[in-house]
């Protein structure tokens, strides 16, 4: 313990700071990226699986087994497959694309779940009489059932979008300088592991804590009134 | 682009990635046992522990719940060994997922127990039951029902999970596909039948824990 204090000084140095901040960064961009494209993703998914949207079922079924398909693969294994993908089609990306990329096809498949989920939970009763008043299937959506549907959609998605932020963490594998690589790499230069990890567990906990906690507030927040 | 797709060169391997899917299956099955017990035991604190204990349980169940297990576990095989604990790959894994899981049985469990209702015991004390025929025959069946589709869906995010091990160098499912694009470059053609693997995996999983639900708790709804 004393020698970690010690260390503590020479640990966070000025460069170190700045390395670790901008690792944090990393971090919170991939997330944001890889969550944003994968929810917009994962809405028109959840909208594709609608019979009353979508009428031609092979593209619902088709929707369906995405969803199924990518819920059950292991990041790590979805992050290699996209790694060898991107680099066996030849394409020649940064690795921000192939971890963004693997986190948005990941966050897709799960958020077109907490979508469906979400439009599920608006009555039949508003599609039917969204339908009287001669709406299509996409007018009465944007029309009646989301305005009622995303409040229920939104505390979910964002419990999930931290879920994502710790999934990051393997990220690291393929060498994008996010927090959990930078850890290894400054274990590597010697500074103890309990100081380079413990650091990162804190500054992951400061990220997914607040993520976490406005979910919540947003949950009590948008809660639906139950009273009509 | 000019790159083919060649399964067969991977088909001899079949076989050896089953043996590391079974591995997966045991490692899962292993943590989510101790995970269990040791959310059991901090659900039951949280519920009926006194307040000290419950506010360090509380620490427990919310700092492993927002820090991602990888580094969890890192922290176990890298930083423990500083301070004289030695433990394997395997272990550090398992131990990882065990804490890990804990914290999320922890909620889960914790909200079974909210669930049984006042009106449920007193009913059964009407009916002059003693305190374990209350836990016997009202409260057991009541959570078990309550707990078991959360609790399953557990099991399968486990089951993927697993493939964190692969990390530590453990010869799990992803451990052995990563021996075998070693071997035979054919990188793209193993990772991806080793997702398939992990489809496979969680689709049985999923349908043996809700026939199970079915028959056990006469649960209808989907398990995961």
């Amino acid at each position: 313990m004393a020698a970690l204090l010690d260390e503590l000084p020479r640990f966070f140095s000025y460069y170190n700071v700045i390395f670790l901040a901008q690792a944090f960064a990393y971090t919170a961009g991939l997330s944001l990226v890889g969550c944003g494209l994968g929810f917009v993703a994962g809405f028109g998914l959840a909208v594709l699986r609608q019979e009353r949207v979508m009428r031609f079922a092979p593209v619902r079924i088709l929707a369906l087994l995405y969803v199924e398909l990518f819920r059950r693969i292991p990041f790590l294994v979805l992050l290699m497959v996209v790694f060898f993908g991107f680099q066996l089609a030849g394409a020649d990306v940064p690795m921000f694309v192939v971890a963004a990329t693997t986190v948005a096809l990941s966050a897709a498949a799960f958020s077109a779940e907490n979508v469906r989920a979400g439009l599920e939970a608006v009555h039949r009763n508003q599609w039917d009489a969204a339908e009287t008043l001669n709406m299509g299937g996409l007018r009465a959506l944007r029309l009646v059932v989301l305005p009622q549907a995303w409040r229920i959609i939104i505390p979910p998605s964002m419990t999930y979008a931290v879920g994502l932020v710790k999934a990051t963490s393997i990220a690291s594998q393929i060498g994008v300088a996010e927090l959990t690589f930078a850890a290894k790499i400054l274990n590597q230069k010697g500074f103890s592991p309990a100081l380079c990890f413990g650091t990162i567990l804190v500054l992951y906990f400061v990220l997914c804590w607040s993520l976490n906690r406005f979910a919540a507030h947003l949950e009590v927040r948008l809660a639906p009134s139950r009273s009509r | 682009m000019g790159y083919t797709l060649q399964y067969g060169q991977v088909t001899p391997y079949l076989g050896y990635l089953a043996g590391g899917a079974w591995l997966a299956l045991q490692i899962a099955a292993v943590a989510f046992l101790i995970g269990w017990a040791i959310g059991l035991v901090c659900a039951s604190v949280l519920h009926y522990g006194p307040r000290p204990a419950r506010w360090l349980v509380r620490a427990y169940v919310t700092f492993f719940l927002n820090t991602p297990l990888l580094v969890q576990i890192f922290f176990i095989y890298f930083a423990l060994p500083d301070y004289g604990i030695l433990i394997g790959s395997v272990e550090a894994v398992i131990l990882g997922m065990s804490l890990n899981a804990g914290a999320y049985m922890a909620e889960i469990q914790r909200a079974g127990f909210a669930s049984i209702r006042r009106a449920e015991i007193e009913a059964a004390e009407t009916l002059g039951f003693s305190r374990l025929q209350q836990i016997r025959y009202v409260i057991l069946p009541h959570i078990a029902k309550v707990l078991y589709p959360p609790l399953s869906n557990q099991y399968i995010i486990l089951t993927m999970t697993t493939s964190v091990a692969a990390i530590f160098g453990v010869e799990e499912l992803t451990g052995r596909a990563y021996n075998i694009n070693a071997q035979t470059f054919r990188s793209l053609e193993i990772f991806s039948i080793a997702a398939v693997y992990y489809v496979v995996l969680t689709v049985i999983a999923s349908a043996v824990l809700y026939a199970i639900g079915r028959f056990l708790f006469r649960i209808k709804g989907k398990v995961f």
